[in-house]
């Protein structure tokens, strides 16, 4: 049984591409705009928590619209720095309030002696920081009473000597914390291309079913010989094909849609949603067919629905 | 908070060069040398060396441009002024010297301009308005965002021997300069005079900062109020002693129309209760 899954038997998980909440264009989500497009929303607590005024009553509007997953910036996984008391107490807070399936945050630090870099800075891949990372992800689960996931950031330059490649660091790591993949194809594509090796390689090489969730965004070029995962262009026809390898492999699961700069207006992206949600369903009947041939029954239990809450099986 | 474990070189390494004010210059001098003062040796060396300082810039880059922008986006105004030039050295030497504090990126230029404050004031060089433009164009975020505000009336009418309580998102400040008054075009350089400048600071219904300008006893009755928490007789007479003047009837007057003018626009939420009550 997928992780997946066992969450699924307490715990309600949207299914289908949903989009990441941008301060852009939250008045018009809250207000209905974009009702009946998205199958979830995704929230970066750090955004909101503890902060007043409107942004509360709008994440109010838009927890009634649709089913919310939560994605953290800063848990800072990968540093030595002990988590902040105050940032947990918060994050629990606005995690019970929304009550999303599982929290996510990056393998990667972003801070260190207590000054705060915000940024997603990579580690070395060796077994020490994997057993690190792994130990404080099983802190981060125990602190906040949910489960947790782990995402694969982009990476621009090897920390040090490297034990392992990355897919073997992840599996280190998720199984020391035996926590949840959120997997992020675009950033996959990137360091593809930044350090050449072969993506789908690379994915083959990872434990799809602890895959909880996929990131699929757009990135652009610094220089020449270097691509940077900044979520602000359309998402690449390699990058849709790298996620319909994936859901085609492990049924449906929530499929974010990131912009973070340059960002269109939101019928642009809505959009680009209703693109995603074809090749997403393409996959899912794929997966579907296979499936369906080796185990009938399961199928039909798996693939609904495709869009939406699901209320667990 | 600090480490208390040791992190491994390579990491602590990247650190530096991202937090470090002379680092670049120092890597592109000497890549290998820099590594090995940060302690890192044998196949870490070897490996970073190869991916070669400019590289390893990108990182100080991704960070410097991400934070810096979010202050540049809060107070545009006072980086215009101030000049793109001298905003980088001030951003360089907070990033070498503090760092940020706070997990909320919104929070950060907040740290910053308190950060550049300090190091304003000390030169000559910066008009003395400076600060004061920079924390009034923080102020707008800051109310708009504060987690406290929206509380409810007490339901207790004003009374003499008991302190009043205000909406949370509110903010009492005292400017030496009007620089509330200052266009708001980015190419403005209009010096506003030496003045002091007190303005009340509130978040309306439709959420949004409104901004309210004192005369002298109204600050000061204000400033006994939310500041120092004293009863509303405490403050009226507390206001008048700081000011040197008496508390006559013109004075009473102007206070009772201010909390009720307050009351109205939901900043007074009514008499504090006893502790009893």
């Amino acid at each position: 049984m997928s992780m997946l899954h066992e969450i699924q038997r307490t715990r309600a998980v949207p299914t289908g591409i949903g989009l990441g909440l941008r301060a852009r264009f939250r008045n018009e989500v809250a207000r209905g705009d974009a009702d009946g497009v998205p199958a979830f929303i995704e929230l970066s607590p750090e955004n909101y928590m503890h902060r007043g005024g409107r942004s509360p009553v709008q994440l109010e509007q838009i927890a009634d619209r649709f089913p919310i997953i939560s994605h953290g910036l800063m848990m800072s996984l990968g540093s030595t720095d002990p988590f902040d008391d105050e940032y947990f107490d918060y994050l629990r807070g606005f995690l019970d309030r929304y009550d999303p399936p599982w929290h996510s945050d990056h393998v990667c630090w972003s801070g260190l002696d207590g000054a705060l870099l915000h940024d997603l800075l990579p580690v070395p891949f060796t077994t020490p920081v994997a057993e690190r990372i792994a130990g404080r992800v099983r802190e981060a689960r125990d602190r906040l009473e949910r489960p947790m996931a782990i995402e694969n950031i982009s990476w621009y330059a090897k920390l040090g000597h490297s034990q392992m490649d990355e897919p073997q660091f992840l599996c280190e790591v998720l199984e020391r914390a035996d926590c949840g993949l959120l997997l992020d194809v675009n950033n996959i594509f990137v360091n593809a291309q930044n350090h050449g090796f072969d993506p789908q390689r690379w994915l083959e090489a990872i434990p799809l079913d602890r895959v909880l969730q996929l990131h699929v965004a757009g990135h652009e070029p610094w220089d020449e010989t270097l691509l940077v995962d900044t979520h602000g262009a359309t998402v690449r026809d390699e990058v849709y094909d790298l996620m319909a390898w994936v859901i085609e492999r492990t049924g449906p699961r929530p499929v974010l849609l990131e912009r973070d700069t340059n960002i269109p207006p939101l019928p642009e992206l809505l959009d680009e949603i209703r693109r995603l949600d074809g090749v997403y369903q393409s996959a899912v009947g794929r997966w579907q067919a296979a499936t369906s041939q080796a185990d009938p029954a399961r199928s039909q239990v798996d693939a609904a629905p495709s869009k939406g809450h699901s209320d667990g099986q | 908070m600090a480490s208390e474990l040791p992190i491994e070189a390579p990491t602590a390494a990247l650190n530096a060069i991202i937090r470090g004010s002379t680092a670049p210059a120092a890597i592109k001098e000497d890549l290998a040398g820099f590594l090995r003062a940060q302690g890192v040796d044998g196949a870490d060396l070897d490996a970073m060396v190869a991916v070669g300082a400019e590289r390893m810039l990108v990182y100080r880059s991704l960070v410097h441009n991400r934070m810096r922008n979010a202050a540049r986006d809060y107070i545009p105004r006072t980086v215009a002024r101030l000049g793109r030039a001298r905003f980088i050295a001030d951003f360089t030497a907070f990033m070498d010297e503090q760092g940020a504090r706070s997990h909320y990126l919104r929070d950060v230029p907040a740290e910053i301009v308190e950060f550049f404050v300090a190091r304003w004031q000390a030169d000559p060089d910066v008009p003395g308005y400076i600060p004061d433009l920079a924390r009034h164009e923080l102020l707008d975020a800051d109310v708009r965002n504060d987690w406290r505000g929206g509380e409810a009336e007490t339901g207790l009418p004003l009374a003499l021997d008991r302190p009043l309580r205000f909406d949370g998102a509110t903010r009492l400040v005292n400017y030496g300069h009007p620089v509330h008054t200052l266009p708001r075009e980015l190419d403005d350089r209009t010096v506003p005079p030496a003045e002091p400048t007190p303005l009340l600071v509130y978040r309306d219904e439709q959420h949004r900062p409104r901004y309210l300008a004192l005369t002298t006893f109204a600050a000061a009755v204000l400033h006994e109020l939310i500041d120092n928490g004293l009863p509303v007789q405490g403050a009226l007479v507390a206001a008048a002693q700081a000011l040197g003047e008496s508390l006559d009837d013109d004075k009473l007057g102007s206070a009772a129309l201010l909390f009720a003018d307050l009351a109205e626009r939901g900043v007074c939420l009514g008499a504090e209760p006893t502790t009893e009550s």
